[in-house]
């Protein structure tokens, strides 16, 4: 059961949209301007917004915005009944973001609130194989990865995923969710975006009056993932006096919700995330011991992309796949690109690959069929990891002192002074260098 | 067809093309109440809705037929 939040000022179609949504098992709420339906985020979190893109008091983006600010996970899906929209909608959509266009269909509501309509995103044609529907890679680590999904979604299991920033923990969240084939919904919180306030009310719901604001009763997170998987993102950084809370469910699959009494009997499997290391876990003292195996039954290590670099070529094709056939464009990469792409380190992983791509086709020439990559790819990211030198086994001492020279020179705009002073020599001697290799003489 | 023009007939069709949603969707509840052994008032709701939607979809087809209809063939 997902929480819906319907936004159209068109009261007719409002009504019976919402029948239709709650036939479907769905709870839904419906707000007739913008102002009604900030009204119903700030009292309630919801998985879904279906929003009309002109609203009497704003835009349907307005509200998008607003949903940023909060942290909001929602899923939002656009309903327009002007042509001239779907354009831009088709532009600005992305994975949490669809559109509809009036008039609409039992199945188009059903398929935006089971995610189905993304599908329709991937190219029939296409030749890449999406394991579990999302994920795309056939090199070592990632074989490993489908294997221990496969295997950990025939169990009950509590699955931790761990890995660095934008390896796609979120998809693998997903695919853990496809492949038990649950009955449920996969319901997504960011225990990060929760202020302390908050969270039990998110994580265990409240009671109608249990404090300021909550003028309605409202279920949990563990409860609206029944039968299904609930994904905790960032669970390290869940403040650590609300994780004997979170260990107290986990331990007795119960949730009381906030100012209530009664015990809640919950089922569903909990996925959780970090981007923490396992050093930085145990040292830091960010997640309780008891609470950390209660979450990692069954930890899974996502390869970063610098791991799987063999699996480069296929994303950046299928990304840029994705993109032709929502633009109805033709575009294609050429060997050497590709070539190229594989030889970045990408520190933002398979997020800040996509990224790349989605700026290159944005930057192509759309009279041609090539498309066109940045002259470097760097990102803060990526700057700060650069390698501070390329010294390598089997360079000749005089390669490197002369590598380190030009580095230092580029560092410091060539003021030769300060960059002799950084390499702890005489400005002299810094001369005598130059001259001597002759490529930096004035 | 001046860019004035292409704004109201724009507008028109928006403005039929509620009406139509409204039509879909009540005809996909009556579906959902049939197949589901519902109850018939929210059915015949339903139904009286659809007149209502046809009556109003078709006005909005008449304004742009008499505003833009003659041009086009004239």
């Amino acid at each position: 059961m997902l929480n819906v939040l319907l936004v159209d000022d068109d009261i007719e179609f409002t009504d019976v949209a919402a029948n239709i949504i709650e036939f479907l098992g769905h709870q839904v709420s419906v707000a007739g301007n913008l102002k009604e339906a900030y009204e119903w985020l700030d009292s309630q979190p919801f998985e879904h917004i279906l929003l009309d893109f002109m609203l009497p008091d704003g835009s349907g983006l307005h509200l998008v915005d607003h949903l940023k600010k909060m942290g909001s996970t929602a899923q939002v899906t656009f309903i327009t009944g002007h042509p001239s929209v779907k354009g831009i909608l088709a532009e600005i959509s992305g994975p949490k973001m669809d559109y509809l266009v009036k008039p609409l269909q039992r199945e188009d509501i059903e398929g935006a609130l089971s995610g189905k309509t993304k599908v329709k995103k991937v190219p029939k044609t296409s030749a890449i194989k999406r394991h579990f529907d999302c994920l795309i890679g056939e090199s070592a680590p990632m074989q490993e990865l489908y294997l221990m999904i496969e295997r950990v979604a025939k169990t009950s299991a509590n699955v931790m995923l761990m890995g660095s920033s934008g390896v796609g923990k979120e998809v693998v969240a997903s695919a853990i969710h496809k492949a038990s084939q649950a009955q449920g919904q996969l319901v997504t919180t960011n225990c990060g975006a929760l202020s302390k306030e908050l969270i039990g009310s998110e994580l265990f719901g409240h009671e109608k009056g249990a404090f300021t604001g909550a003028i309605a009763k409202k279920d949990g997170v563990f409860e609206r993932a029944e039968n299904g998987t609930l994904f905790l993102d960032e669970v390290t950084e869940m403040p650590i006096d609300m994780q004997p809370n979170l260990l107290r469910v986990l331990e007795s699959k119960k949730v009381i919700k906030v100012g209530g009494t009664k015990e809640i009997p919950v089922n569903c499997r909990v996925v959780s995330a970090t981007n923490r290391t396992m050093e930085s876990i145990a040292q830091d003292n960010i997640l309780r011991e008891d609470v950390y195996f209660r979450l990692a039954v069954f930890p899974i290590t996502i390869p970063s992309l610098r791991e799987r670099k063999e699996d480069i070529p296929l994303l950046a094709k299928a990304f840029l796949e994705e993109l032709n056939t929502e633009n109805a464009c033709q575009y294609v990469w050429t060997e050497a690109q590709l070539e190229r792409l594989s030889r970045f380190d990408w520190p933002g992983n398979v997020r800040e690959l996509r990224h790349s791509v989605h700026r290159a086709f944005i930057m192509s020439d759309p009279t041609g069929n090539e498309i066109q990559l940045p002259s470097t790819f760097e990102s803060p990211f990526s700057l700060s990891q650069k390698p501070s030198n390329n010294v390598a086994a089997g360079q000749t001492i005089e390669n490197v002192e002369k590598e380190l020279i030009r580095i230092t020179l580029e560092k410091v705009d060539g003021n030769k002074t300060t960059a002799a002073q950084m390499l702890g020599i005489s400005t002299k001697t810094l001369y005598n260098r130059l001259h001597a290799y002759g490529d930096f003489a004035e | 067809m001046s860019s004035e023009e292409i704004i109201t007939v724009n507008k028109l069709v928006h403005d039929a093309r509620s009406p139509l949603n409204r039509i879909s969707m009540n005809a996909e509840l009556i579906k959902l109440i049939l197949e589901n052994d519902m109850p018939k008032e929210k059915g015949i709701q339903a139904i009286d809705k659809i007149i209502s939607a046809c009556q109003e979809c078709s006005n909005t087809l008449q304004i742009l037929s008499s505003q833009h209809g003659g041009k086009q063939h004239g």
